[in-house]
């Protein structure tokens, strides 16, 4: 519990603050929770699919969903990654917190191990260690790419998977081609030795991503990937728990691991996505929610930052960004940040990575645009000009 | 894998029946999935929630739940019990299965006993055992009601919980007050021990009663009761995943109990229950999907069987009945029945051979036109 409690200790310590202060004097990036509104199509669509109540629209279906729905998310899985998806190869999840679950619970044996970039998002400890696995931290690099090196001397005869994240939380990075070309000829390189590992690629920022950086066709450069995604960000719906687990056309037996997939979201008790906004997401495959809305905060957050001296990684994607802490135990540093100018963030080591800390910028704009006089000052009192 | 599967192993045997001989000419029975319609109010409800189109109405909320519906369930549960429950002792989760799987997390160490009544709702196993539990059956009566002495006898230090179900899948039975009165005490016995056993009551079925059997509350018999319920069957909405944890205001240290389940919510992917739906809910604690036509159902498929011969106690409440197998080979029988247009589930589903299940959440025409089936069935037998 010490590691992952720090984002809702954050949160907690901010509800006291703004109690003290006032709401609008309290500075609080620490939870990843938009403040933007669902695509209003889709919030039309809903009432729509309400007001004509088709019979039996709330019973059980099938474990991975619709097939009409799973059909339509096929068809745009196609479109997008040029691979011949079917209904078959996309099972709708409560979002990609339980998509995750149930993946590692159907593909983990008791002591398998799971390797996962550092720094990173803490839950994956959890759902890894549920489901009897071993997670593996590997160290990226300093521009947060990955570090294939490190993963390759972290591969042993227990991994039975990586499981990446990009764009990422923590840092807002989107991985390269040429990081994920060269990812996926280690993971080659070791099947050749007999060694089969799963590429699991959470991509529930995959549609929030800046200057038209590219998103790599990550089911074109490896084989065996499974990709969890969700409606969380990209049609602002996290209360709402959908997405979906997209496998790819490559894997061989995709009935065997369907099976499995049901098998485990009954044992898991998640036993179907919510049947409303199943029927909903399929038809908003190809939308989203205003990205240069995002794009436009990550630039005066990231310009202001820069500009008064503090060390940051420029975000391609999400809504996060994940700068060094200018003093060297970050915990220090995020007290003063909140005792002297009420801004809340998470400590680095909430991700596995001391002397860093993530700012979580789907605020609204006022509270962007407020508290930059409040990092300025900071620096000008913590930051040593070298 | 291989004892989860007879529900839908029977389910798919079904759906290649339906294509031989034409779905009209099969009769279903398997699954536990109603045809029922949510109430008509619920239905107007939704629309008017998603129409007044709340800001922020799809966002995060605290990972118990809305504050405001897990206040309206509490008082549901203050009126029920005269105990005093606040919105702290209710977590909104996904479903019961969701619940049940939140619970056994909070409360299991590795190795950990939990007992279950059989037969038994065969996901448990699973639930148990997704947490390091081991799951300790325990038989029932003959009449499938608790069997106090065998329950006690099976306790021992590695016990952390016992799981209950009523009304019961897959019997119907609904435990009586001096049953659990019963169990109380030999858990409060093993309490004055230095041991702490929770009640586990899994309550998904219990506004399906029937000829107004009273139903006992849990809560004002066994201090370390925790209850996890759905609306999939009162309201209808299996398919939406959407029920609660409520933790008795009795349970010494409660909170540390309700702080655990909030964290197992989070970390075992549900995150929270779905947003829309917890809002709905609140408003229709005191609601129920029509218990008539499920009482009707019930008095038909109970005649039917009784008519044709089989042995089999009559069901109190949910949608289901547990008949004898004639012939001790319950798979060979469920068979039997296939190649008599009817589909059912073996009682080995259930860790109880000998018997099969029958799920009456269909069409009362669909039981109707079994009749024939099981009388030839039933005669058949006689012989």
């Amino acid at each position: 519990m010490e590691e992952t409690g720090w984002i809702r200790r954050m949160f907690e310590e901010g509800m006291a603050l703004k109690k003290t202060y006032g709401e609008e004097h309290v500075y609080d990036f620490s939870l990843g929770n938009p403040d933007v509104e669902p695509p209003e199509q889709l919030q039309k669509e809903l009432i729509e699919t309400l007001t004509r109540s088709p019979r039996g629209m709330h019973r059980y279906m099938q474990n991975n969903g619709y097939e009409d729905v799973r059909e339509q998310i096929a068809t745009y899985m196609k479109e997008q990654y040029g691979l011949p998806f079917t209904a078959q190869h996309i099972y709708m999840s409560a979002g990609c917190a339980g998509g995750l679950n149930i993946v590692l619970k159907s593909i983990l044996n008791k002591g398998d191990e799971v390797i996962v970039p550092n720094p990173y998002f803490m839950e994956f400890k959890y759902y890894i260690e549920s489901h009897g696995g071993i997670i593996k931290p590997v160290d990226t690099l300093d521009t947060f790419q990955l570090n294939i090196d490190a993963v390759d001397k972290a591969i042993n005869k227990k991994t039975k998977a990586i499981l990446i994240n990009s764009p990422n939380n923590p840092t807002g990075v989107v991985y390269t081609r040429e990081t994920l070309k060269g990812l996926a000829n280690l993971l080659y390189k070791k099947r050749k030795e007999g060694h089969t590992l799963y590429l699991i690629s959470d991509d529930a920022y995959r549609k929030l991503i800046y200057d038209n950086v590219e998103l790599p066709n990550i089911f074109r450069i490896y084989d065996l990937v499974i990709s969890v995604t969700s409606h969380s960000k990209d049609l602002a719906l996290p209360g709402e728990r959908i997405g979906y687990i997209a496998i790819s056309p490559h894997i061989d037996n995709v009935d065997a691991l369907v099976s499995a997939l049901m098998f485990s979201s009954r044992a898991l008790g998640f036993v179907n996505a919510p049947a409303l906004f199943q029927r909903v997401v399929g038809r908003f495959q190809r939308n989203s929610v205003d990205i240069l809305d995002y794009q436009k905060k990550r630039d005066i957050l990231y310009n202001a930052l820069t500009a008064a001296g503090f060390h940051c990684v420029k975000p391609m994607g999400a809504f996060y960004m994940f700068p060094q802490s200018p003093l060297k135990d970050e915990l220090e540093f995020i007290h003063i940040l909140q005792k002297e100018e009420r801004i809340l963030v998470v400590p680095g080591r909430g991700f596995g990575k001391k002397g860093y800390f993530r700012i979580a910028y789907c605020v609204p704009l006022e509270k962007i645009m407020g508290v930059l006089g409040g990092f300025k000052r900071i620096a000008q009192r913590y930051i040593t000009k070298g | 894998m291989k004892d989860s599967s007879w529900i839908r192993a029977m389910f798919e045997e079904g759906e290649k029946m339906k294509k031989l001989y034409g779905e009209e000419n099969i009769f279903d029975f398997t699954l536990g999935n109603p045809i029922a319609e949510p109430p008509i109010a619920l239905k107007k409800e939704l629309v008017r929630i998603v129409t007044a189109d709340t800001k922020g109405m799809h966002r995060y909320m605290p990972n118990s739940g809305y504050e405001e519906v897990r206040e309206e369930i509490a008082k549901f549960h203050r009126q029920q019990s005269s105990l005093p429950f606040t919105h702290d002792h209710i977590i909104m989760t996904v479903g019961s299965a969701g619940g049940m799987n939140v619970v056994l997390k909070s409360i299991l160490d590795p190795k950990d006993e939990v007992i279950v009544p059989c037969p038994f709702f065969v996901e448990f196993k699973f639930y148990i055992e997704n947490h390091g539990g081991v799951m300790k059956l325990v038989d029932t009566t003959s009449d499938f009601h608790l069997d106090i002495g065998k329950i006690e006898r099976a306790i021992t230090k590695r016990t952390k919980a016992i799981i209950i179900n009523s009304p019961h899948n897959p019997t119907g039975v609904v435990y009586h007050e001096n049953e659990l009165k019963g169990l109380a005490s030999i858990l409060n016995k093993k309490k004055k021990a230095g041991q702490r056993i929770f009640i586990l009551s899994d309550e998904a079925y219990r506004k399906i009663i029937y000829n107004g059997i009273a139903f006992p509350n849990i809560f004002t018999l066994y201090d370390d009761t925790i209850v996890v319920t759905s609306h999939s069957k009162d309201l209808a909405l299996p398919g939406e995943r959407i029920g609660y944890i409520a933790i008795s205001p009795l349970i010494k240290n409660g909170h540390h109990l309700i702080n655990a389940t909030i964290f197992a919510n989070r970390i075992l992917g549900f995150i929270n229950a779905p947003a829309l739906m917890q809002r709905l809910v609140g408003k229709f604690q005191q609601n129920s999907v029509d218990i008539m036509e499920y009482q009707k159902k019930r008095d038909t498929i109970y005649n039917i069987l009784v008519e044709s011969g089989f042995e089999v106690t009559k069901p109190m409440g949910a949608f289901y009945i547990f008949p004898q197998s004639p012939i001790k080979d319950d798979v060979k029988f469920v068979r039997f029945l296939q190649k008599h247009h009817i589909l059912a589930v073996p009682g080995i589903g259930f860790g109880k051979s000998g018997y099969f299940r029958l799920a009456y959440c269909v069409d009362l025409q669909r039981i109707e036109g079994a009749r024939q089936y099981f009388n030839e069935v039933g005669a058949h037998y006689r012989k």
